[in-house]
């Protein structure tokens, strides 16, 4: 019963994440975080380490979000602790640290599509951050004000100084011919 | 030709290209944003048909978009988690105190932990004994139980042809009363109730069979069947159906009454082919299990005595020998004789007149091997084909 109440009220915050609603991050950010902060100071972490182990996860979530069909079958607790439990165990096995694990995270979930998954995502947006960071200014910003922060042209054209929208708008061609030969690059290559 | 007019055009030729392609993009760009004209958008879907570098575009500028998107979407939650963080920040690291000492948290935050894995641990063995005991006892007590029905033996002989004396046979070639010449499946032992050939046996000996032969001392054998049958008593009465028979009225009387512990006991019957004397005494008032309906008897007994008479010192029949108890010797079971004669009262009365089995017992004050003498007419051996 109460089982089904969490899950009801876990699937109402999931939606929320969905749709950018800043309350429900915050609320799940709140009530999670302070697990993954314990297990991560158990082995061996920093808050550090916990900062960005739990961030990561909440990434993995919000992609699950995003793509719409993830149905939730456990508590969402238990999601972010599994996936959180799975990154570390792999960080740690990738670090040179011989710390032996305590046997409950020895134990893997059946995460590994959604990280495998997660895991080409991440790939993708660290090719399009070195594309973008290795872009420049005012390239980089102009890109982003039009794509991310979808500014309109005119606006841009002020931000920027340009005489009309029109010069703007070639300019932001010409930027964003750079940035996918850029991206194209890298992208290939892995 | 000279190579700076090669250079030259090369150099027009790629800003040709240039400008195709910034052209392209964004006509790319107008496609994906709905800037196009219905007849626009037709033209450049042909296009695209039709020329795969065109296509090939396309789906990158999705791709492109795409991860644009999403590394845009992605930047804005690592700020907005970022925010929170730092909101929060100082409130969980006093909350899991000490955040100048991270080094000292994990000891901090490690003892309940550990004792609450213990008590983990603790409530799982406790589990895990529970229920290993449980099944334990179940199976125990399943053994137990197998064990105790295995430990009843109905005391029916399963005949066969060794088992056959030469006196029997002997018998037979002097007899011109043959029985068939094959000894049947089982055998057991059965007495009179009766001058007109009724004879009681256990029920277990007489189930399930084809034809009945009952066989006296003198190895005359008679076809008989079975008329009532007591399950619950285990007791099955049988007619004699031969005309031929002949026999002299009974030497013994039923005694209904309870036999007191310890009482001496004596039974006759085929465990062989001849007849077999044993001697014994009431050890119980209850058969196997409790089972009000029998006496436990201390009297050797063995397969083909089912059915045999149990005899006191007079002579009075006070129950018939049933089965025995596997595990240890000279304890055997017989039915009450209580039993027998509420059988014999709901026998229909043109049948057996009551007066038949209630006679005087002429066995009285004589001396054992008289007793024997005189019994030893009455009790037959019967043998079952199936």
């Amino acid at each position: 019963m109460n089982d089904h109440l969490n899950i009801a009220k876990d699937r109402g915050l999931l939606e929320g994440l969905a749709q950018h609603d800043d309350k429900a991050l915050k609320t799940i950010y709140l009530d999670n975080y302070p697990v993954i902060l314990r297990m991560v100071l158990q082995n061996n972490g920093s808050e550090d380490d916990a900062k960005d182990l739990f961030q990561e996860a909440m990434i993995v979530l919000y992609e699950k979000v995003q793509e719409g069909n993830f149905d939730l079958y456990s508590k969402l607790k238990t999601f972010l602790y599994a996936v959180c439990r799975h990154l570390w165990l792999k960080k740690l096995q990738g670090n040179t640290w011989q710390t032996t694990l305590p046997e409950e995270l020895e134990a893997t979930l059946p995460l590994e599509d959604s990280l495998e998954q997660h895991e080409k995502k991440d790939a993708q947006f660290r090719v399009m951050e070195q594309a973008l960071g290795s872009l420049g200014e005012p390239c980089k910003t102009l890109l982003e004000d039009y794509y991310l922060r979808k500014l309109s042209m005119q606006e841009i054209a002020e931000k920027f100084g340009y005489t009309n929208a029109e010069n703007a708008k070639n300019q932001k061609y010409k930027c964003l011919m750079r940035l996918k030969k850029l991206f194209f690059e890298r992208y290939r290559s892995t | 030709m000279k190579p700076g007019v090669s250079s030259n055009r090369q150099k027009i030729k790629e800003e040709i290209r240039m400008k195709d392609q910034l052209h392209l993009l964004q006509e790319i760009e107008r496609y994906f944003e709905g800037h196009m004209s219905d007849e626009e958008r037709a033209a450049f879907e042909a296009l695209r048909l039709t020329d795969p570098e065109v296509d090939r575009q396309v789906e990158e500028q999705l791709l492109f978009l795409e991860t644009l998107q999403q590394y845009g979407q992605r930047k804005d939650l690592q700020n907005k988690m970022d925010q929170i963080h730092a909101a929060m920040g100082p409130h969980t690291a006093a909350a899991d105190g000490m955040p100048e000492r991270p080094v000292m948290q994990p000891l901090r935050s490690r003892t309940p932990v550990t004792r609450r894995r213990a008590l983990t641990n603790l409530a799982a063995a406790a589990c895990i004994a529970l229920v290993t005991s449980l099944t334990t006892i179940a199976i125990m007590q399943q053994a137990a139980k197998r064990k105790s029905t295995a430990q009843y033996e109905d005391v029916r002989r399963v005949l066969n042809n060794i088992q056959r004396s030469q006196n029997a046979l002997i018998n037979d070639i002097n007899s011109n009363k043959k029985a068939p010449a094959n000894p049947g499946t089982y055998g057991g032992t059965g007495f009179a109730i009766s001058a007109n050939g009724y004879i009681i046996t256990n029920y277990h000996v007489v189930a399930g069979a084809d034809s009945l032969y009952v066989q006296n001392n003198k190895g005359e054998a008679f076809k008989a069947s079975s008329i009532f049958e007591d399950i619950s008593s285990d007791l099955a009465i049988l007619k004699i159906a031969d005309s031929t028979f002949k026999s002299q009225p009974l030497p013994y009387a039923l005694k209904p009454q309870q036999v007191r512990l310890g009482e001496e006991v004596f039974t006759m019957g085929y465990p062989r082919d001849e007849i077999v004397y044993g001697k014994g005494y009431i050890s119980a008032q209850t058969g196997f299990n409790g089972d009000t309906v029998a006496y436990q008897v201390a009297i050797p007994v063995n397969p083909g005595n089912s059915g045999a008479p149990l005899m006191d010192n007079e002579g009075n029949i006070v129950g018939i020998i049933t089965g025995k108890q596997t595990s240890s010797d000279g304890i055997a079971f017989a039915v009450k004789s209580a039993h027998l004669k509420r059988l014999l009262e709901e026998m229909p009365k043109e049948k057996l007149p009551r007066r038949e089995w209630t006679r005087k017992n002429h066995l009285e004050h004589l001396p054992r091997v008289d007793q024997i003498r005189k019994l030893e007419d009455f009790v037959y051996m019967v043998k079952v084909y199936n």
